[in-house]
């Protein structure tokens, strides 16, 4: 199976998805958007993602490196809070990628959602 | 007798008139398995608007192509976490009420404003109270749970107008406030805490913290709340224990079956509940009773002997039929609680699922997590996690979390201050 652009080739992946032939994502240097789609899906059961935050601070709109850093910082117990410790605990390199590509991405659709 | 057409074969049904010319496009439908080539969308029918339903419902909607239809005759959406916020006056009942409105504003989604009663699984057809049908290509089954009255001698939903359960949230939640109010001091509360496995484990120990920190705030020096346990240990147990001894010394007592030597009766008419140790008159009788699945999960088969559905932890997909997917509450999910937190978890992977199924969506690694605040006390709260994955055929934990015994007051308000927050983001994720 080749690569796929998401968006194009719709019934390429449709079918691909029912034969089982898209398995786990395969992560790509920059941050797979789709991987990193899903696993925030975690992050915004308490992060917004839009308006005002107090008490859990906002995820959205950061630059992508400023997150990575976070994220590694929670994973190597360097930042305190045991839920995102525990959160960060088991993402690789990959998804932290994926995640940081993902939450700013939002930076320029995050009010269409 | 109408016809609907369902996966490119035409049905007898008594689906109405609308939906027949609706499926009429699907004619045109092969049998083909694969979504892309059919004409119509398909369609996922999710029985339940509470956090795993209303989820499901909106991930699978947010990204098009898949009618989603969502079965919830109540109106709005009255949060069960949280609603020991509103007993304690923290909340407001505005507070802990939320419209669907923006689901099918803002995704699409269809509301049907009645009672599921029934699955027909070999017709895939839901029955409405109403006596409508839809036809669904995939199912989402998240009734939460329902009450077995009679596992308490003597209670029943007639008995639970005087003695509320409030576990079921909406207006057993208001008479419960309602009754807290009135207490008198030197009145006994009595909570009957239901035996594993029940919705929102630590939601009894919550509840009776913040009728104490009511009766507290009015003064009372001689009100007792006892707590007849079913069970001898229970969640946060020694967070629970170190703060109502800090907060309100002498006034929850906790018996578990060792001590009370079981609960032999409640009798509403006399405010009495009889135990093996004592006979209680009470001011108020909370029982909160065992549970199971939602009915119309026992009624279409998808429950196992325990009461509750077992589901493949890769999927959130019933083991007993593959166009059912089933969350929340009413799934056996492992070493996962059953929390508002927990639906919502996942509700993301069924969603995921469902999408990859019928609309062509990559599908990832199954992955689920847990968070837990409860209050104790104003600005003193505990919270609980964990992490969960599939292994070994079920949900289990992955690493775990849990507050720690003597932590500084900063900490716990921090604490009540992220569980605030938690809500309005929740709620944000679940209806907005």
């Amino acid at each position: 199976m080749p690569k796929l652009g998401l968006k194009c080739l719709p019934l390429l992946m449709a079918c691909g998805a029912i034969m089982g032939s898209v398995g786990p994502a395969v992560a790509q240097a920059e941050g797979d958007r789709a991987l990193g789609e899903y696993l925030s899906s975690e992050c915004v059961s308490c992060h917004k993602l839009t308006g005002p935050s107090d008490g859990i601070p906002s995820i959205v709109g950061r630059p992508a490196a400023h997150l990575i850093t976070l994220l590694t910082a929670y994973r190597d117990k360097k930042r305190e809070n045991p839920i995102m410790q525990m959160t960060a605990s088991r993402l690789s390199d990959e998804e932290i990628a994926a995640l940081a590509a993902y939450f700013a991405s939002l930076k320029a659709t995050a009010q269409g959602r | 007798m109408k016809f609907s057409v369902h996966q490119g074969r035409i049905k007898m049904t008594s689906t109405t008139r609308r939906h027949f010319l609706g499926g009429m496009g699907a004619i045109a439908a092969s049998g083909l398995a694969c979504p892309a080539f059919a004409q119509a969308k398909q369609k996922l029918v999710v029985i339940g608007g509470g956090a795993g339903g209303a989820t499901v419902a909106k991930y699978v909607a947010k990204d098009g192509g898949v009618d989603v239809t969502l079965v919830e005759p109540a109106a709005r959406y009255t949060t069960g976490f949280h609603s020991n916020l509103f007993l304690g006056g923290y909340k407001k009942w505005e507070a802990i009420n939320h419209s669907y409105d923006q689901l099918t504003s803002k995704y699409g989604i269809k509301r049907v404003r009645q009672a599921a009663q029934a699955i027909d699984r070999d017709k895939r057809v839901v029955r409405l109270a109403g006596g409508g049908t839809l036809a669904y290509d995939r199912l989402l089954v998240a009734p939460g749970i329902d009450l077995k009255f009679d596992s308490v001698p003597g209670y029943s939903e007639a008995a639970s107008e005087r003695m509320p359960h409030a576990w079921k949230h909406g207006p057993q939640t208001q008479l419960l406030q309602r009754q807290l109010n009135a207490v008198n001091d030197g009145g006994v509360i009595v909570i009957i805490a239901p035996p594993n496995p029940y919705r929102c484990p630590p939601g009894p120990y919550e509840r009776a913290s913040m009728m104490a920190h009511v009766l507290k705030a009015k003064k009372h020096k001689k009100s007792r709340i006892i707590i007849l346990d079913t069970k001898s240990a229970f969640s946060k147990q020694g967070l629970f224990m170190e703060g109502w001894q800090k907060h309100y010394p002498g006034m929850i007592e906790w018996q578990d079956p060792k001590v009370h030597g079981g609960i032999k009766s409640v009798d509403a008419k006399t405010m009495t509940v009889v135990t093996g140790l004592a006979t209680y008159k009470a001011a108020l009788v909370n029982v909160i009773p065992a549970q199971t699945a939602g009915k119309i999960a026992l009624d279409a088969g998808l429950a196992d002997q325990s009461g509750f559905c077992p589901i493949n932890p890769e999927n959130m997909k019933s083991t007993v039929d593959a166009n059912i997917f089933i969350v929340g509450d009413a799934s056996i999910a492992g070493d996962m609680p059953k929390s508002g937190f927990a639906a919502n978890s996942q509700a993301k992977v069924a969603a995921m699922a469902i999408r990859s199924e019928i609309a062509g969506g990559r599908a990832f690694p199954a992955r689920y997590s847990n968070t837990c605040w409860s209050l104790i006390e104003t600005d003193d709260a505990v919270k609980v996690g964990g992490h969960y994955q599939p292994k070994e055929g079920k949900i289990a934990a992955v690493e775990t979390f849990i507050s720690k015994t003597g932590e500084p007051a900063d900490l716990r308000k921090k604490t009540q201050e992220e569980n605030i927050a938690w809500y309005t983001a929740f709620m944000a994720d679940m209806l907005g």
